[in-house]
């Protein structure tokens, strides 16, 4: 018999969809979601009531996310390129290639003649397994991941100020906090649903305040209670000037600073990372509080002022509302503060201004660098991926390879101690001809590097190897004398983990089209092809889970334990570290922590030996190229709501790319007026390393200040990235790529005028 | 109802917050007597000082008592009979990418609105709305936080300027110059799963249960009744207000109910 409900639930007698948890694909909230899955299909999104990140709530990228795996031109087989043109191959034979050609580079050019270059949106497995194959059996620490592009200068930043990376607090400081501070992030359309979280805590309780510290109005904007907006670079002026007032106001929580915190100074006048190939080593000498007092004495808010264009009063009210001993403070920041030259010092005096007054580590107080990539470029997520990690610490440290080589099964001698010199230091040997086999996977560099133009050059010269692991066809595999197919989100299992240290687990739902891999079995495949099956053992299928028990191995300590993967397949997502069935949701808090040690006090910063924060005396330092002469404008690129990246996969979901089809540069109402251009009108920007062609749209969404124009970079046909510098924090390797000088042109109009 | 129903007496002028570090939960009414000064009753704000606001309550019970006068049914006396726009079954799967996604935004949108996300002005509370020749769909969810977040429009229709008055004009914006169906069409039709749908012989005997999820659809009456409802599923009784008494949500998940066998030596304390 047949029940009217059943009728309902399933018309037509189909047995109706399945609905599965995966995190979302796309940005660094992680939110949790359920995938229908029908007929072998991903057929429908809904935001999980269960998740503790996002309580239902989704963005469209999200709920649109599914149809990322079916545009028309997705690659389902190898492809190999003869003649200039890329021909099908099938994927064994294309993986000997591979495989060949990586033997044949080493014994050429010696180990440092390879690299692997892969995603930030990798799962966590995916970069276990480059960690383990260049830096564990061939020797070679070239491995690099786009985390770097996003999320160097933060994890950086707490490198130094906290001796640890990953993030202090949670998504849960939200739940407590009463003023929430947002540092040149356009929350609304970068993390949207943490910002409605911080929308929804302000409509339960309207005494919360958000206030945001902006180069331009956004969408952002209109949802703040107060905007200040200051030039580009000089928020480290604003943070040193807050930090003035809080001492001359005696706003300083004295106890917890002769607790809890020292004092150092570090290398001045470092420079932009462009003449240098190589980061340069920090140099902690120790200070004491007299001289962080006396330090600041130069960095009053009236100076702040002039440098930045906020008013002193407005820094004077700002820091008020850090000082007040009665509210809890939370800090946001993002990409915009760390890709510039003094990344990393804007992330230490971040945590400066929280360490002063005594807010941090502890529910509703919380300094927090979202980084936007589902793998949340913290240690535990980029799993030894970058060039100086280890899945669990550094190369250089003799413990932390000690217990690689154990793990791995590896002699420690070969894993190398000398870090390789990151991102674009890699492009530019790359150019140079040290580096002459590049395998890409996952990210989109002839989109996304700054100073394109110089780096495409690179990878197109003779005798350059590129390998490309991509799901569709991008600018990158343009480049490519091989493109292997890669198996998508869903079609793969894995797990990522999200900028609160949360890992969520996906299993596989939907099968992968054609010979499309997922990119850890493809590297597994090559490591056998060049003899090292011993190492990777894994069988096809169970290998997520092993790979990742593998991984835990490294973490076993209270400061970085992960959960089993049994855990993470029972609940939507578990926060490391995970110590005896409970998560960690504020580190470095006695009350919180099973790794502070209670001896130290309510707080016990482990990280470093001292077991103390360390705020470090940062001045300010000028940009890498400033507006002037015959480049008068800044041009800002970021982020916009409907796009993900370099668009490869939002560009293809109908509903995002007819909400935004394409890049177009916004300027200033009374700068076009001036310039007589209209809206809609085409016109050009230049600066000195290229020149794009662009519509123009004045207060369309956002508005930028006057001598600034705004370009969003997710457009790969407008690739903006050629115009902008590839200066770096020295201290991270993180690009100085959102911000750079131009000059406006109108392009000539027919009739000549 | 929510809080001033409470109170049909009192105007409510503002709330003063206090520093939010209080946490004690002291929550005093906000009232206000209408005092006579010369000829005029100036109100005048007399009790203050929401310190904490109560605990969210649980919005899959709230939202469904909440309404406003615009979305209880009108007299048909009252009610405009023809719109350009009435909203159906059709229209609203056009809208939405799959069942349960968020609708797409098919008008366009002034610079001003699609840069402040002012969609509550007409979407909170409904209404006929000239500019569009509609009614207006009233959202289920109010209380969230961007709109834009979500609801996606065609990038050709957002921040533009909208010519009210003329409609040879204003019509042909949003539906090209020949006219057709609206620009937010493009080809966005994407294999998904069938439309729930509740089957006849349900509907005439009792009332049927719910065919979709209730996330971000709790309040019933925004899409069952008021001029803005969609079509084929007004209900004939939107003054009975307690939709979920005769209307349940389905598991889709669940099996059909067998009752497990039991062996009574196995309960403990049963006899032997």
């Amino acid at each position: 018999m047949v029940f009217p409900t059943d009728a309902i639930l399933r018309p037509g007698g189909q047995s109706g969809p399945v609905w599965k948890k995966t995190p979302c694909r796309l940005c660094g909230v992680g939110c949790g979601l359920l995938v229908a899955i029908e007929n072998g299909r991903a057929v429908a999104v809904k935001g999980d009531p269960d998740s503790p990140v996002s309580k239902g709530l989704a963005c469209v990228k999200g709920y649109n996310s599914v149809q990322a795996l079916y545009g028309r031109d997705r690659l389902a087989h190898a492809k190999v390129r003869r003649d200039g043109a890329l021909v099908e191959v099938p994927l064994n034979e294309t993986l000997d290639l591979v495989a060949r050609r990586l033997r044949e580079t080493i014994e050429q050019h010696g180990k440092n003649s390879v690299a692997i270059y892969g995603s930030a949106q990798w799962t966590i497995p995916d970069a276990y397994i480059a960690s383990k194959l260049f830096k564990g059996a061939l020797g070679t620490n070239n491995v690099e991941t786009s985390s770097r592009l996003y999320a160097g200068s933060a994890m950086a930043g707490l490198q130094s100020s906290f001796g640890l990376d990953g993030g202090i607090g949670c998504y849960e400081d939200i739940d407590h906090a009463d003023v929430f501070v947002l540092w040149d992030v356009n929350l609304a359309e970068t993390d949207p649903v943490l910002f409605s979280r911080m929308l929804d805590r302000r409509r339960v309780n309207p005494a919360v305040r958000i206030i945001e510290v902006a180069t331009r109005t956004t969408r952002t904007s209109y949802a703040v209670d107060h905007s200040l907006l200051h030039a580009p670079h000089t928020a480290p002026a604003i943070a040193n000037g807050i930090c003035n007032e809080i001492v001359a106001r005696k706003w300083v929580q004295q106890e917890f600073v002769s607790q809890h915190v020292a004092f150092k100074r570090g290398k001045t006048n470092i420079g932009d990372g462009l003449a240098n190939d190589t980061l340069i080593a920090e140099d902690a000498t120790d200070s004491t509080w007299r001289e962080f007092v006396a330090f600041l004495a130069d960095h009053e808010p009236e100076r702040a002022e002039k440098l930045s264009g906020v008013s002193a009063a407005s820094i004077r009210w700002l820091a008020s509302l850090y000082g007040d001993p009665l509210r809890k403070v939370m800090s946001v920041w993002g990409r915009e503060v760390n890709q510039d030259v003094r990344g990393t010092w804007m992330n230490n005096l971040l945590y400066n201004i929280h360490l002063l007054v005594g807010k941090v580590a502890s529910p509703g107080n919380s300094p927090f660098a979202t980084t936007g990539q589902p793998c949340g470029g913290s240690a535990v997520n980029d799993a030894g991926s970058l060039t100086h990690t280890l899945p669990r610490g550094v190369v250089q440290n003799e413990e932390d390879r000690r217990r690689a080589g154990d793990i791995w099964g590896v002699p420690v001698e070969r894993i190398d101690p000398q870090p390789a010199a990151p991102l674009l230091s890699m492009f530019r040997r790359l150019e140079r001809g040290d580096i002459r086999f590049l395998w890409i996977l996952g990210t989109d560099p002839m989109v996304s590097l700054p100073n394109l133009n110089r780096y495409r050059q690179a990878a197109t010269k003779g005798d350059r190897f590129i390998v490309v692991s991509e799901a569709y066809p991008t600018p990158t595999t343009d480049v490519a004398d091989i493109v292997l197919p890669a198996a998508m989100w869903l079609e793969r299992e894995g797990i990522y983990a999200n900028v609160e240290r949360r890992a969520q687990h996906f299993e596989r739902m939907v099968a992968p089209p054609g010979e499309a891999t997922g990119d850890a079995w493809q590297m597994i495949e090559v490591a056998r092809r060049l003899g090292f099956e011993k190492l990777f053992p894994y069988q096809p299928g169970g290998h997520v889970e092993q790979i990742w028990e593998e991984y835990r191995r490294f973490h076993q300590e209270p400061q970085d334990a992960l959960p089993a993967a049994s855990e993470l397949r029972a609940n939507p997502g578990v926060m490391w570290p995970y110590v005896a069935g409970r998560e960690t949701r504020w580190r470095y808090n006695s009350a919180y922590d099973p790794a502070a040690d209670g001896t130290h006090g309510a707080f016990d910063f482990y990280g470093h030996a001292d077991h103390r924060a360390w705020i470090w005396l940062r001045p300010y330092e000028p940009p890498a190229e400033s507006p002037g002469g015959e480049y008068p404008f800044w041009l800002t690129t970021g982020a916009v709501l409907e796009h993900w990246g370099a668009g490869s996969m939002t560009q293809r979901i109908p509903t995002l790319h007819h909400a935004l089809p394409h890049a177009y540069v916004e300027i200033n109402r009374e700068d076009a007026s001036e310039l007589g251009i209209r809206n809609r009108e085409t016109i050009r920007l230049v600066s000195r390393r290229g020149s794009i062609e662009l519509e123009t749209r004045i207060d369309y969404r956002s508005q930028p200040p006057r001598g600034q124009v705004f370009v969003p970079s997710f457009d790969e046909a407008r690739p903006v990235n050629r115009l902008m510098l590839d200066a770096c924090c020295p201290l991270s390797g993180q690009p100085d790529s959102s911000k750079c000088a131009v000059r406006v042109e109108r392009l000539p109009t027919r009739s000549g005028t | 109802m929510s809080a001033p129903d409470r109170h049909p007496a009192a105007l409510v002028l503002g709330l003063f917050m206090v520093g939010s570090a209080v946490t004690a939960a002291a929550a005093l009414s906000v009232a206000v007597k209408r005092v006579a000064a010369g000829r005029e009753a100036v109100p005048v704000l007399i009790a203050v000082n929401l310190v904490a606001a109560p605990e969210e309550p649980i919005r899959a019970e709230a939202q469904v008592f909440r309404t406003t006068p615009a979305i209880l049914a009108i007299e048909p006396a009252t009610r405009r009979e023809r719109s350009a726009h009435p909203r159906t079954l059709k229209t609203v799967r056009f809208l939405r990418a799959f069942p349960g996604a968020p609708p797409r935004i098919p008008h366009a949108l002034t610079p001003e609105e699609f840069r402040t996300d002012a969609c509550k002005t007409c979407h909170e509370r409904g209404g006929f709305s000239q500019r569009f020749d509609a009614y207006v769909p009233v959202t289920p969810h109010p209380e969230r936080g961007i709109c834009l977040q979500c609801h996606a429009g065609e990038d050709s229709l957002m921040g533009v300027a909208i010519p009210i008055a003329n409609p040879n004009a204003r019509c042909p914006q949003c539906h090209g110059p020949s006219g057709g169906p609206p620009r937010a069409d493009a080809s966005l039709t994407w294999p998904t799963t069938v439309w729930p749908q509740v089957p006849l012989t349900t509907r005439d005997q009792n009332p049927p249960p719910i065919p979709h999820s209730l996330q971000f659809r709790e309040n019933c009456l925004t899409c069952h009744s008021g001029p803005s409802a969609v079509a084929e599923i007004r209900t004939k009784h939107p003054e009975r207000v307690n939709c979920r008494q005769c209307h349940v949500a389905l598991d889709p998940e669940a099996e059909p109910f067998t009752r497990p066998l039991q062996d009574v030596a196995a309960v403990p304390g049963s006899a032997p």
